[in-house]
């Protein structure tokens, strides 16, 4: 039996371990989560609560929302966890790119066109933007950028309301069907027969598809750059900005790129949040607080690896819309604690896990698997 | 209203506004300046003074909250503005002292952008721990109507300007005594060689054998001190709630020290009356556009005098 094992397991860690090796490790574990996110999230938590008793299930469109913040952060986490830029303006872009989607659904309404649309507005936003704040560092560059998405935020409420719609909010969406023929709302299937039962399909609707579809692309495009050359000075930058300059390199120009891929995804999702919400108001798009809140995702969830800050969307999303409404047999209703929770939990992961959540969880499971793989082969 | 007439009391308006967002800026620069320490939970000491302030003011009562909940609907001491100007120091200079043992002082050796991260946080949870405990609705302002028999509430008639809000112009004053008393603590105590010394290069201090490390206690206690009576102050002309701390006090604060110059004192008040004569000019002329202006002066600033007004170097992040 132990010889049979070890041939097993060698002609796995054949194919395995190509996968294992590959750098497009983390994009494959990504997708495949795609797959089973929404199921796991609303009807699996849904089963655990049943349990215990304590509603915790997940709703519909929760999972897009958490994918929409998904690929704000990966590209923010570019900025923050490998360069080192901690801005605190980057509402600026994700807002800008939500009106602009929605402005552009007036003449075209596919949901793909108004995602490109407030991306490409948003990165030439962030040019300029970017073009004075990168040549200031530390607390100086947090200030400039809050700076620009305060006066956006000024703007939007008050001279610009003839665009905006200032503080009444924005709500006239025309989104169209998802490549002319999709409707977003509208599930994939009804149900999946899988012979012993039926699962529901509820949640699988073409906008989770169109998201999922974004979502991927984005966390490949960031996987593949980080790998790049290209990717490897952002990081030095974040290491010791003095000796990439020795080598060289010209640091503004990398800085200035890391910013503007930054916003370029911050576009994405931006215009992705406005299709799924069909209603922005300034103080959603463009307050600090939103800004605010993609620096705890970052964070928590881990600055400075690739799916880390994905899990920290996933956490904030899920505690401030399903926890906070969960009514505990002693405590009472959550309500609002759930800010306190968040923050509280915040401090203590810059205290203590600066990696944030996931690297520790990460490390854990390969610790895990190897720990399997080592008993397989003395079996 | 004339020219020369607007222009005195944008100037008057100005000063006001400018006496409190010094006493805020001077309060950052001087933690940031001696223990190179970045705090966002500056507003969250605002914030507690405002309601410390309230509290010790008058009676409020209350309509949500743990408070509330408790049984406590009317709570207050209602010592007046006079108590509260005792109280309030204090209370900010202690939480201060308790904040650098247990919270700055593990950050110190750590890097700038952690410093950020961690105040921000503890920011979020003292400005939740407020809305939890006292509750989220807003509070009216409490102008107090009279100090030392002198009346301080109503209109008085000014020259020029004609009728301006008497209460006005006691804040200004309390603002420039204070922020008078914390220049002679610097300039004239041995205490304030320590903190002017430590500004300019705090390792050097230590080299030379000074026990730096019990003059930062002090220091981010006077710095809290500041930030809880601007607090204060806040609430007797403005309404109370939980978002003010950040709104009105930690955003403010840091433009005033990215204007005035990072660790410099005389930086602070200088970029303090420059924001608050430039808001006070937008408001009472072109109103929808005084805080994109306020931004949009402190992003010129950093443009063309990234060190600010007063600042020699430039804090490194």
């Amino acid at each position: 039996m132990s010889e049979e094992t070890t041939q097993e397991s060698t002609s796995d860690s054949g194919l395995i371990g190509t996968l294992v090796e590959s750098e497009y490790l983390p994009v494959v574990g990504f997708a495949l989560g795609l797959l089973v996110f929404p199921w796991l999230l609303i009807d699996g938590l849904q089963l655990i609560g049943e349990f215990i008793d304590v509603s915790i299930g997940g709703y519909q469109g929760l999972p897009q929302l958490v994918l929409i913040y998904g690929v704000v952060v990966v590209g923010f986490n570019i900025l923050l966890g490998f360069t080192g830029l901690l801005s605190f303006g980057h509402a600026a872009f994700f807002g800008t790119a939500a009106y602009v989607g929605g402005l552009m659904s007036w003449t075209i309404g596919d949901p793909v066109v108004m995602t490109i649309a407030g991306a490409v507005v948003a990165t030439l936003l962030a040019w300029p933007i970017g073009f004075v704040s990168i040549r200031r560092s530390g607390v100086y560059f947090a200030v400039i950028t809050l700076t620009f998405g305060q006066m956006l935020f000024f703007w939007a409420m008050g001279p610009g309301a003839w665009l905006t719609n200032g503080d009444d909010g924005f709500s006239e969406f025309q989104t169209s069907a998802f490549l002319g023929t999709f409707e977003l709302d509208q599930p994939v299937l009804d149900t999946l027969d899988l012979v012993v039962f039926q699962l529901d399909m509820e949640a699988y609707t073409w906008e989770y598809v169109f998201v999922g579809i974004v979502a991927l692309i984005a966390v490949w495009t960031a996987n593949r750059m980080l790998h790049s050359p290209y990717g490897l000075i952002f990081k030095a930058l974040g290491e010791n900005q003095q000796r990439v300059s020795f080598v060289g390199l010209n640091v503004f120009r990398y800085k200035l790129m890391a910013f503007i891929i930054s916003a370029a995804f911050a576009g994405v999702g931006g215009a992705m949040w406005g299709i799924h919400e069909s209603y922005i108001h300034p103080g959603t798009a463009y307050y600090w607080i939103q800004s605010g809140d993609f620096v705890i995702m970052t964070v928590l969830g881990g600055a400075g690896s690739l799916i880390g800050p994905v899990f920290g969307a996933l956490i904030f999303e899920y505690v401030s819309n399903v926890i906070s409404g969960v009514s505990l047999p002693v405590i009472g209703s959550i309500g609002s604690l759930w800010r306190i929770v968040l923050g509280g939990t915040f401090v203590i992961v810059v205290w203590a896990f600066p990696r944030g959540i996931y690297p520790p969880i990460r490390d854990a499971v390969s610790w895990l698997g190897s720990l399997l793989t080592g008993q397989g082969g003395d079996d | 209203m004339s020219v020369v007439q607007q222009t005195v009391s944008i100037l008057l308006n100005g000063l006001q506004l400018g006496a409190i967002y010094a006493l805020l800026g001077i309060g950052l620069t001087i933690i940031l300046g001696t223990m190179n320490f970045l705090n966002l939970a500056h507003g969250a000491l605002y914030l507690i003074g405002s309601y410390v302030g309230l509290l010790t003011i008058k009676t409020i009562s209350l309509r949500d909250g743990i408070l509330a909940d408790l049984g406590y609907q009317d709570v207050g001491l209602g010592a007046g503005f006079l108590g509260a100007l005792l109280v309030v120091p204090v209370v900010g200079f202690v939480i201060g002292v308790v904040m650098e043992r247990t919270v700055a002082k593990p950050f110190y050796k750590r890097p700038h952008t952690d410093q950020l991260l961690v105040t921000f946080g503890l920011a979020l949870v003292v400005e939740e721990l407020v809305k939890q405990i006292i509750g989220g609705n807003t509070f009216q302002s409490a102008t107090p109507e009279s100090i030392f028999g002198i009346t301080t509430s109503g209109p008085i008639n000014l020259p020029i300007v004609g009728a301006f809000p008497r209460w006005r112009l006691v804040i200004v004053l309390i603002a420039f005594i204070v922020i008078g008393l914390t220049g002679l603590l610097i300039a004239r105590t041995d205490w304030g060689l320590i903190v002017k010394a430590g500004t300019h290069d705090s390792e050097m201090v230590t080299l030379l054998g000074v026990p730096i490390g019990r003059s930062y206690a002090l220091i981010f206690g006077v710095g809290a001190a500041l930030a809880a009576l601007a607090g204060l102050i806040g609430t007797t002309y403005l309404t109370v709630d939980p978002g003010i701390g950040t709104q009105r006090a930690l955003i403010p604060a840091f433009l005033v020290l990215v204007i005035g110059g990072a660790g410099s004192v005389r930086g602070a008040i200088v970029g303090g009356l420059v924001l608050g004569v430039v808001v006070s000019a937008f408001q009472q002329t072109y109103s929808q556009w005084a805080m994109i202006a306020m931004y949009m002066l402190v992003a010129i600033v950093l443009v063309v005098r990234p060190q600010g007004i007063f600042g020699s170097v430039e804090v490194e992040g």
